[in-house]
C-alpha cells in the first residue's frame, strides 16, 4: 500500500488544461503531492479549483496533460474506477445520499472494496453476512471519527435530518469509508463557525495521523490553510502562481495580487 | 429509379415533418425553460384536432361550410390554438407548478397520469370511432400546385405554409421580443432570472401556453392533411416530436424545425421504401423502426443533437 | 423500506416546541396516526402480515371468478415489485417495462403450445424464460444506461411502441390474433389445471420474488441502487459503477416481468399484442406509486388495492358502491376537524335534494332519466342527483350534449377548487362541485366503466403526486434544490 518517496510522488500532474466555451480553467496545471502529505489549494473564486479536483475524479476529462495516481495515468478511467484506485472526494456543495441513513451513506462507499453480488446477497452467504458485519463496523468506526456527533441514535437518522456541519462531516466520513489513499476536501470548513473551523483543522491532521491519508484540500479559511498545510498551491485563473510553505505563498505578492486586485498592490 | 414516387415521399414527409416540427417546438421550449419531459404534450395536439373538428362542425361541416373556406381554415387553427394554449396552461399549473420541488420522477408520473387522463376523457366523451375533417370536401384534391408531372394538394401547401408562418413568429418572439429575453434568461439560470426581476412563473405560463398552441394547431394540420382523428393519435405524434427534438437539439429552435423535417422525411422515405429494401420482410408498419434507431444513434453518438452544445455537468 | 438500527424515542434535536406541538396537531389526522402506526412496523413483518391472506384466499372464497382475480392480482403484483426496482430503487422512468411482460408470455407461448409444437415443464421454463428476458432487459437498457431520467423515458416508451409494432405485424406472433392454444403449466410432470393449482404456483412465485426482493434491497446492490437514486454523481464517485448499476436494476426488473408473463401466459391460456399495451403500462404504475415507490409492502398493496377497484368497476353495481365509499372515505381520512366531512356531506345532500326539487319544477326532463346502477346506493341517489333525459332546454340540447359539458365543467370546478386558500371556502365550494362529481358519475362515467376506471386512473395519478408523491405508504422524500 505504501509507495515511498523513491517511487515518486502519490499524485502527480501535469500540464493540466481544460477549457469551457473558450474560456481557459486549467492552464497548463502541473504539482504534485506526496505520499501522507497533506496539500491545500488556494485562490479566488473561479480560479479552478473545484475544476481540478473533477478533472482529477474524472468527471471531466481534460484537453491535454496528465494525470498520475501511484505512477500510473488515470486520465480517461470511469470516475468510480478512479474511485477505487484510491481517491475519494467530497463536495463544496454538500452531495450526500440525503434519503439514506447516517450509517448507510456510509456504508454505501464501501461499494468498491466489497464483492457480495446479487446472487450471494440473495443466498446470505457467511461470507457476504461477513462483509456486510464488516462494512457495518467500518462504517461505524468512520463516524465515530468525529466523536459523539455522529454516533448512536444518529445511525439510523435520514442524513437529510443533519445539521449543516454534521453533513460536512459526514461527507469525510463517507469518502474516508471508501478507504482511499487520497482524500480531496472540498472547502471541509465552509460554512462552519469559529469553534467547528477549529475542529475540522485538528481533524484534518488527525485524519492523516490516524488514517494515513494523504490530503489535497481546497480552502478559503486562512486559518485552516495555516494550520494544516505542508505545502500550498496557488491558483489564478487555472494557473499555479505560488507553490511552497504557506508563509511563503501567502505573502507571494501575485498571490496578494490575485485576491485583492492590482490596485491593491499599487496603492502600497 | 422512380421520381414520382421520390417526389411524393419528399411532399409526404415534408408536410409530416412540419407537423413533427411544431411538436417538438413545444417540447423543446418547456424542457429549456423547465427541464421537464411534458409527455402530455402530445395530447394537447389531439385536443386541438378535436377541437378544430368541432369549429368544424359548428360551422356547418366540410360539405356546407358557412364561411368561406380559407377564413373556415384559419377559424380551427386559432380556436385549437387558443384552446391547446389554456390546456397547457392548465397542465402546468395543475399538474407540474405543485412539483417542482418534488422527487424528479413525480412530475414524469404526474405526466403520464395527465395523458392517460386526457386521452380516456376523449374516450369517454367521443367515443373510439375516427373522426374524419373530410378535407377532400373542403378542398377539392385536384386544386393544388404542379410540380412537374405531380399535383401537389393545396391543403398541403397550407400546412407546411402555416407551420414555417408559426416558427418564424417565434423565432422572432424569442429573439426580438422582451418575453423572448426573459424566456431565454429563465431557460439558463432560473435562479438568477428570478433575482433580475423577472417573474419566471408568468414566463414558464406563457412559454406552455406558447408551446401548447402550437402543438394545438399541428392537431387542426394533421386533421385537414390527413383526415382522421382519434383520442390515441397523440401518442404518436408526441413521441415522434420529441425525436425531432432531440435530433435537433433540445431547447433550440432552428434544431426542432430541422429535427422535424428530418424524422418526417425519413419516416416518409422508410414507408416508401422498408418493403422493397427488406425484399417484403417489413411492411410499412416498420417504419416507426427507422425513426426509433435514429433516436437511438443520436442519443449515442450526439445526445445533444445537431444544433445544440454539448452540457457541462454541475458538480 | 427502512434498514439500519431504530432506537426508541431518539432525542429530537432541531425540533422546538412550536414545530412540535405543530406536528402533533398535525397528526390527529386518522391516516397520520394509521402511518404512524406502520411506519414503526418493521418490513419483513408487513410483508409476512400480507402473504397470509394471499396463502389462504383460495380456502375463503367459492367462487371461480374471484380466484381469477387472485390470480390476476398476485400476476399484477409481480409486475408491480418488478417495476418498482428501476423506478422506486434507482429512480428510472422505465416507460418500456410492460414490453418485458409480453416478452415472458410470448416465450411461454414459444416454448409449451399447440403452435409451438413443444410443451416445456414449467420449472425449466419459468426460469429459463426469467433469465431471457432478463438478458433482454440488459439489452434495451444498453443504448439507455447513459440518458438521464427524462431521456430514457422516452426511449424506452418508443421501445414499446417499437414492440407493439412488431407483435402485431410479424408472422411468427400471428400478428393481433395472437397465440391461443397455449398448453397449460406443467410442473414436474404433472398438468396445472385447477385454479387453485394456478393460484398457488403464482403465490408461491411471489413469495420467492418478494424474498429475493427483500433480501436485494437490504444489501450492498440495494443501497448502492438508492445511492444512485438520490445522487448518481456522487454515487459514481463513491466508487459505485453507476451504469452497470442500472442496466442490473432494469435486468432485474425485467426477469421479475419475465416470470410474471410466463405465469401469466398459461393462466390466460392465450397471448394477444393488446395485453400489453399503454393501458397496462400506466396500471402498473399507478399501483407502484399508489402504494409507495421504493417500498415492497406499499407497492404490494397499491397493486392490491388498484386491480381490485379496477375489477370492481366492471360491474355498475359494484363500482358505485366503490366510488361512494371512496369519497367519503377520502373526505374523512382528509378533511379536518373530524366534523367538517359530516357537515360537507350533509349539505351536500341538502344541496341535492333543493336542485333537484328546484328542476324538477323548472324543467321536468333535467330529472327524468334513470341511472345506469341497480345497486342500492343508485335507487337511493335516483331521485337526487340530476339525470336528463332527452332534450333539456328552449334549445332542445339533447342530454347526452349536457352531460358532456357537464363532465368538463367538472374539471374545470375541480382545479379552481384547489386554487381556494381558504379552508372555509374551500369546505363550502365543495358542496357543490360533490353534487356535481354525483351528477357526472350517475350521468357518464357510470355509462361506461370501462374507460371511466381509466379516467379514474388517470386522476388519481395526478392527484396524488400533487398531494402525495410519495404514496399511501412510502416515506417522505427530501430532495435538494
Amino acid at each position: 500500500m505504501t509507495s515511498d518517496a523513491l517511487h515518486g510522488p502519490l499524485l502527480d500532474i501535469r500540464g493540466l488544461s481544460l477549457s469551457f466555451g473558450g474560456l481557459r480553467v486549467l492552464d497548463e496545471l502541473d504539482f504534485a503531492v506526496g505520499e501522507r502529505e497533506i496539500v491545500s489549494v488556494i485562490g479566488p473564486n473561479g480560479a479552478g479549483k473545484t475544476t481540478l479536483f473533477n478533472v482529477i475524479t474524472g468527471v471531466y476529462p481534460p484537453e491535454a496533460g496528465d494525470v498520475l495516481f501511484d505512477g500510473a495515468s488515470i486520465v480517461g478511467l470511469d470516475p468510480h474506477k478512479i474511485a477505487r484506485r484510491g481517491i475519494a472526494r467530497t463536495f463544496q456543495t454538500l452531495r450526500l445520499f440525503l434519503n439514506m441513513t447516517v450509517k448507510e451513506n456510509v456504508m454505501a462507499a464501501a461499494y468498491g472494496h466489497t464483492r457480495a453480488g446479487i446472487v450471494r446477497s440473495v443466498l446470505r452467504t457467511p461470507g457476504m453476512r461477513r462483509e456486510e458485519r464488516e462494512i457495518g463496523q467500518l462504517a461505524e468506526d468512520r463516524l465515530a471519527f468525529f466523536g459523539d456527533r455522529l454516533v448512536g441514535y444518529r445511525w439510523g437518522q435520514p442524513a437529510y435530518s443533519l445539521s449543516y456541519a454534521n453533513r460536512r462531516r459526514l461527507e469525510i466520513a463517507r469518502a474516508t469509508a471508501a478507504n482511499p489513499r487520497l482524500l480531496l476536501l472540498d472547502e471541509p470548513a465552509a460554512g462552519m463557525n469559529p469553534v467547528e473551523t477549529n475542529e475540522i483543522t485538528e481533524l484534518i491532521s488527525r485524519l492523516r495521523e490516524e488514517g494515513g491519508f494523504t490530503i489535497l484540500v481546497i480552502e478559503h479559511d486562512m486559518h485552516v490553510v495555516e494550520g494544516i498545510s505542508d505545502r500550498v498551491v496557488a491558483l489564478d485563473h487555472g494557473v499555479k502562481i505560488a507553490e511552497g510553505t504557506y508563509e511563503r505563498v501567502a505573502t507571494d505578492p501575485r498571490v496578494v495580487e490575485a485576491y485583492l486586485g492590482t490596485s491593491a498592490i499599487e496603492d502600497t | 429509379m422512380d421520381w414520382d414516387k421520390l417526389v411524393q415521399l419528399i411532399v409526404n414527409g415534408l408536410t409530416l415533418g412540419s407537423v413533427y416540427a411544431l411538436v417538438a417546438l413545444g417540447f423543446s421550449m418547456v424542457y429549456g425553460i423547465l427541464k421537464l419531459l411534458n409527455l402530455a404534450h402530445g395530447d394537447v395536439l389531439m385536443i386541438g384536432a378535436f377541437i378544430g373538428w368541432g369549429v368544424l362542425g359548428w360551422l356547418g361541416g366540410a360539405q356546407d361550410p358557412v364561411v368561406a373556406v380559407w377564413l373556415l381554415i384559419v377559424l380551427m387553427i386559432l380556436a385549437a390554438m387558443v384552446g391547446g394554449g389554456f390546456l397547457g396552461v392548465a397542465i402546468e399549473r395543475f399538474a407540474y407548478r405543485p412539483l417542482r420541488r418534488a422527487p424528479r420522477i413525480a412530475p414524469l408520473i404526474s405526466a403520464l397520469g395527465v395523458s392517460f387522463f386526457i386521452q380516456n376523457s376523449v374516450l369517454l366523451l367521443f367515443g373510439a370511432n375516427f373522426r374524419s375533417y373530410e378535407s377532400f370536401d373542403l378542398v377539392d384534391v385536384e386544386v393544388g400546385v404542379s410540380v412537374g408531372p405531380l399535383n401537389i394538394w393545396i391543403l398541403r401547401i397550407v400546412v407546411m405554409a402555416a407551420a414555417l408562418a408559426m416558427m418564424l413568429g417565434l423565432w422572432i418572439l424569442v429573439t426580438r421580443t422582451k418575453l423572448g429575453k426573459a424566456m431565454r434568461a429563465t431557460a439558463f439560470d432560473r435562479e438568477a432570472a428570478a433575482m433580475m426581476g423577472i417573474d419566471v412563473d408568468r414566463v414558464i405560463v406563457k412559454t406552455f401556453f406558447i408551446g401548447s398552441a402550437l402543438a394545438g394547431a399541428a392537431g387542426v394540420l394533421v386533421g385537414l392533411v390527413f383526415g382522421s382523428i382519434n383520442h390515441f393519435m397523440g401518442f404518436g405524434y408526441g413521441l415522434k416530436g420529441f425525436t425531432a427534438a432531440v435530433v435537433g437539439g433540445i431547447g433550440s429552435i432552428p434544431g426542432a424545425m430541422f429535427g422535424g423535417l428530418f424524422i418526417g422525411l425519413a419516416e416518409a422515405f422508410s414507408v416508401g421504401y422498408i418493403e422493397d429494401l427488406t425484399r417484403g420482410r417489413l411492411g410499412s408498419a416498420f417504419s416507426d423502426l427507422v425513426v426509433f434507431l435514429i433516436l437511438v444513434i443520436f442519443m449515442l453518438v450526439r445526445p445533444q443533437g445537431i444544433f445544440g452544445k454539448p452540457e457541462v455537468k454541475k458538480v | 423500506m427502512s434498514t439500519g438500527p431504530q432506537s426508541p424515542e431518539p432525542p429530537r434535536i432541531g425540533v422546538d416546541e412550536w414545530v412540535a406541538s405543530s406536528e402533533e396537531r398535525r397528526a390527529r389526522s386518522v391516516a397520520d396516526r394509521l402511518q404512524e402506526r406502520l411506519e414503526r412496523t418493521p418490513a419483513a413483518a408487513k410483508l409476512v402480515a400480507l402473504a397470509l391472506p394471499f396463502a389462504i384466499f383460495p380456502l375463503l372464497v367459492d367462487s371461480d371468478y374471484l380466484k381469477q382475480v387472485g390470480i390476476d392480482t398476485l400476476i399484477f403484483v409481480l409486475l408491480a415489485l418488478g417495476l418498482n426496482v428501476a423506478v422506486g430503487w434507482v429512480g428510472l422512468l422505465d416507460l418500456g417495462f410492460v414490453a418485458f411482460f409480453g416478452l415472458g408470455a410470448y416465450l411461454y407461448a414459444s416454448v409449451a403450445s399447440e403452435y409451438a409444437g413443444r410443451h416445456w415443464e414449467a420449472q425449466f421454463a419459468v426460469p429459463a424464460i426469467a433469465i431471457a428476458v432478463a438478458a433482454a432487459g440488459f439489452l434495451v437498457g444498453l443504448p439507455s444506461r447513459r440518458l438521464v431520467g427524462d431521456y430514457l423515458a422516452i426511449v424506452t416508451l418508443f421501445f414499446l411502441q417499437i414492440w407493439l409494432v412488431v407483435l402485431i405485424n410479424a408472422s411468427f406472433t400471428r400478428g393481433p390474433n395472437g397465440i391461443s392454444d397455449i398448453y397449460p403449466l406443467k410442473l414436474f410432470g404433472r398438468e396445472i389445471v385447477s385454479l387453485n393449482g394456478y393460484y398457488y404456483v403464482t403465490f408461491a412465485a411471489f413469495v420467492v420474488i418478494v424474498s429475493f426482493l427483500y433480501l436485494l434491497g437490504r444489501s450492498r446492490t440495494g443501497r448502492a441502487w438508492r445511492a444512485v437514486r438520490e445522487d448518481e454523481l456522487a454515487a459514481e464517485l463513491m466508487t459505485m459503477p453507476v451504469n452497470r448499476l442500472k442496466l442490473m436494476a432494469f435486468a432485474v426488473g425485467a426477469g421479475i416481468a419475465g416470470v410474471a408473463g410466463a405465469l401469466f401466459a398459461p393462466a390466460q391460456g392465450a397471448v394477444f399484442p393488446a395485453s400489453f399495451d399503454i393501458v397496462l403500462l400506466i396500471t402498473v404504475y399507478a399501483m407502484v406509486v399508489l402504494g409507495g415507490a421504493g417500498s415492497l409492502f406499499g407497492v404490494t398493496v397499491g397493486a392490491v388495492l388498484i386491480n381490485a377497484s379496477l375489477e370492481a368497476l366492471r360491474d355498475p353495481d359494484d363500482a358505485s358502491w366503490l366510488f361512494y365509499g371512496v369519497v367519503v372515505l377520502a373526505l374523512i381520512l382528509l378533511m379536518r376537524p373530524r366534523w367538517l366531512p359530516v357537515a360537507v356531506l350533509g349539505a351536500t345532500a341538502v344541496f341535492g335534494v333543493v336542485v333537484h326539487e328546484v328542476a324538477e319544477q323548472v324543467r321536468p326532463s333535467l330529472v327524468s332519466g334513470t341511472t345506469f346502477g341497480t345497486a342500492s346506493v343508485d335507487r337511493l341517489v335516483d331521485s337526487w342527483v340530476l339525470v336528463p333525459e332527452g332534450a333539456v332546454g328552449p334549445d332542445g340540447l339533447p342530454a347526452g350534449a349536457l352531460a358532456r359539458l357537464a363532465y368538463i365543467g367538472l374539471i374545470a370546478a375541480i382545479l379552481a377548487l384547489t386554487l381556494i386558500r381558504s379552508p372555509l371556502w374551500r369546505a363550502i365550494a365543495l358542496v357543490p362541485v360533490l353534487y356535481l362529481t354525483f351528477c357526472v358519475w350517475e350521468n357518464i362515467l357510470l355509462a361506461q366503466p370501462a374507460v371511466a376506471r381509466f379516467v379514474l386512473i388517470g386522476a388519481m395519478l395526478v392527484a396524488l403526486m400533487a398531494v402525495r408523491p410519495q404514496g399511501l405508504f412510502g416515506k417522505q422524500r427530501v430532495e435538494v434544490v
